[in-house]
């Protein structure tokens, strides 16, 4: 983890309302896939707090980029950066994906809206180390499938399923749908399943996961004070003996982001969400 | 674990606060610096003043559900419930490496009743590396305890007395800004036997979405900090410095040195840092460094700052 002040490279919009910004460190960074940056514009109280934003591709230990949709005040003020300009990050933070989860098995991997952010790398480990994967790739629209990276997707030349909610591109309807038909036909066995996107996505994956018994995998997201485990902001309720009981609800910015679906008790959450 | 190399400490920084020497005014606030070991990565911990541990309890606790915090402009709210490890846990997993490090550790003491509150207290009398208590009666996020005394003077001051008969180390009282008369409480808890005042804690606040028109936290209410409350800080350091004679820690959005200033002049003899190491983790350092350029310039120290404000 370290505190530095990133130079923006570039911060393209993609399409209206996502956009890549490429940060340049003067320090190196050792970024696993899945792990994320606290980000903010330099020298600025408006918002106050950083922004949490999964790193989206490492190109080197000291070149990375983050996909990111502009949301609110906070993701507003990033897409006002331009090229030269600072930024303060503090990174890399959270635990990462468990490639090895996938070592004899094969993989799926579903990404919903800007939940593309967080496995673009997680992909390409995947690809490196020659496990069978397909994508299940899920957009609001064929804009917001761009937005999302799909193009970047597309290129590492993975099986890839596409949904959008209007059928404007790939097949109409969530990206759940061609996942449980898939797990329907072929059973599940030796599958590993890595998940990120909205929450009622998640969800849904980890019921059809747990219903055709594939382990399941997901990085959630949480409005973050700190993202390094001070705050104790972020927290999402995980089961244990009791619902009082201490243990109840883990960080997601150093418990996770990324923890075991069945451990979390997604109805006691979705009031966040 | 790699011990940062030794600091040298601006002899015009040290501050005393019932008898223990502070090597500067700047100190991590409770609740936003963990256990202190979560900062070991991101600045020199000998370097600072002290940090105050998160709310400890004599049992862990969990906390309340999410969502726990929202920002609001220039600041934020949150409704954490005082989730911790427990006192037990603190002396037995992070004191043992905080010993390693040359900065004051005060312990934040929380409890649902007086008799909780002593249990923690005498749990902690066991940790050795404990330089002072802050008994934490001014937390708006839970229904037992914190607020609810915080706000009584009787209350406030029973248990400021039964807590001082718990332990021989100095008691920090935390004062709530949540009261019509913060002078009065604090004069209660000073003449009941508290050695040093820190003021304010979060202020009671709400935020709410319009679109599912629930409260943006699960609590409902939360404790605003952040810049947004600072001048309201500054004011209640000044007023109660009229009133009690023991030393004050100002807090209250404080994330630059001359923040940190306007309270010593107010009358704060330290101050702790709280919101600012979320965003910008260093804070402390910065603001370390600043006020010895500060004391530099002015050819000042800050003892001789403290409470030096000019009549209106």
């Amino acid at each position: 983890m370290i505190e530095t002040i990133a130079m923006a490279e570039s911060n393209r919009e993609l399409v209206p309302g996502y956009r890549l910004l490429t940060l340049n460190s003067k320090e190196d960074i050792d970024v696993l896939p899945g792990q994320f940056a606290m980000l903010k514009t330099r020298v600025s109280f408006e918002p106050l707090l950083r922004r949490a934003l999964a790193v989206y591709r490492v190109y080197n230990s000291r070149r990375i980029s983050f996909l990111y949709q502009v949301l609110g005040r906070g993701t507003e003020a990033l897409s006002q950066v331009r090229p030269g300009g600072e930024v303060e990050a503090l990174l890399p933070l959270g635990n990462s994906w468990p490639i090895e989860q996938s070592n004899g098995r094969n993989a799926i991997v579903v990404a919903g809206g800007i939940g593309s952010a967080s496995v673009l790398t997680l992909c390409e480990e995947l690809k490196r180390a020659r496990v069978d994967t397909q994508v299940f790739f899920g957009a609001a629209t064929e804009r917001d499938a761009v937005g999302c990276g799909l193009d970047d997707f597309r290129a590492l030349g993975v099986p890839l399923t596409l949904t959008t909610d209007d059928g404007s591109l790939g097949e109409k309807g969530f990206v759940t749908m061609p996942l449980e038909h898939r797990l329907r036909k072929t059973g599940g066995t030796g599958t590993v399943i890595y998940a990120c996107g909205p929450w009622a996505m998640m969800r849904r994956v980890a019921d059809t996961a747990a219903q055709f018994d594939v382990q399941c995998l997901v990085s959630l997201e949480a409005p973050m004070g700190c993202g390094f485990g001070v705050c104790v902001g972020c927290v999402v309720a995980v089961k244990t003996d009791g619902p009082l009981a201490y243990g109840a609800y883990k960080r997601v910015c150093t418990d996770g982001s990324i923890f075991a679906a069945e451990t979390i008790r997604w109805e006691v959450n979705a009031m966040a969400h | 674990m790699d011990m940062p190399e030794p600091v040298h400490h601006d002899p015009r920084l040290a501050v005393q606060i019932a008898g223990i020497r502070f090597n500067n005014p700047v100190i991590g606030a409770s609740g936003t610096f963990g256990y202190g070991l979560e900062f070991a990565e991101l600045i020199n911990l000998n370097k600072l003043g002290g940090f105050v541990t998160k709310g400890l309890s004599a049992r862990p606790l969990p906390g309340n559900p999410p969502p726990r915090i929202v920002e609001t402009h220039g600041g934020m709210l949150n409704a954490i419930g005082l989730q911790n490890i427990g006192a037990r846990a603190f002396i037995e997993e992070k004191l043992p490496l905080l010993r390693g490090y040359d900065t004051r550790v005060i312990a934040n003491v929380f409890g649902y009743s007086d008799d909780e509150y002593i249990e923690a207290i005498t749990i902690l009398n066991d940790g050795e590396g404990i330089a002072a208590y802050e008994l934490n009666i001014s937390c708006p996020n839970v229904k037992e305890g914190g607020i609810v005394i915080g706000n009584s003077p009787a209350a406030a001051a029973r248990l400021t007395a039964r807590a001082k008969r718990a332990t021989a180390r100095p008691l920090i009282v935390k004062l709530s800004p949540n009261v019509t008369d913060v002078g009065q409480i604090g004069r209660a808890i000073v003449e009941a036997g508290a050695d040093c005042l820190s003021l304010i804690n979060t202020i009671v606040g709400m935020a709410v979405d319009v679109n599912t028109r629930r409260p943006r936290l699960s609590y409902g209410t939360g404790g605003l900090s952040g810049p947004a409350i600072r001048p309201i800080a500054v004011r209640m350091v000044h007023d109660v410095a009229r009133i009690v004679d023991v030393p004050l820690i100002g807090i209250g959005g404080i994330a630059s040195a001359t923040d940190a200033l306007e309270f010593i002049i107010a009358g704060a003899t330290a101050i702790q840092i709280g919101t600012a190491n979320y965003y910008d983790p260093t804070v402390t350092m910065k603001v370390i460094d600043g006020l010895s350029a500060y004391c530099r310039g002015q050819t000042i120290d800050i003892p001789s700052l403290t409470g030096s404000i000019k009549a209106e």
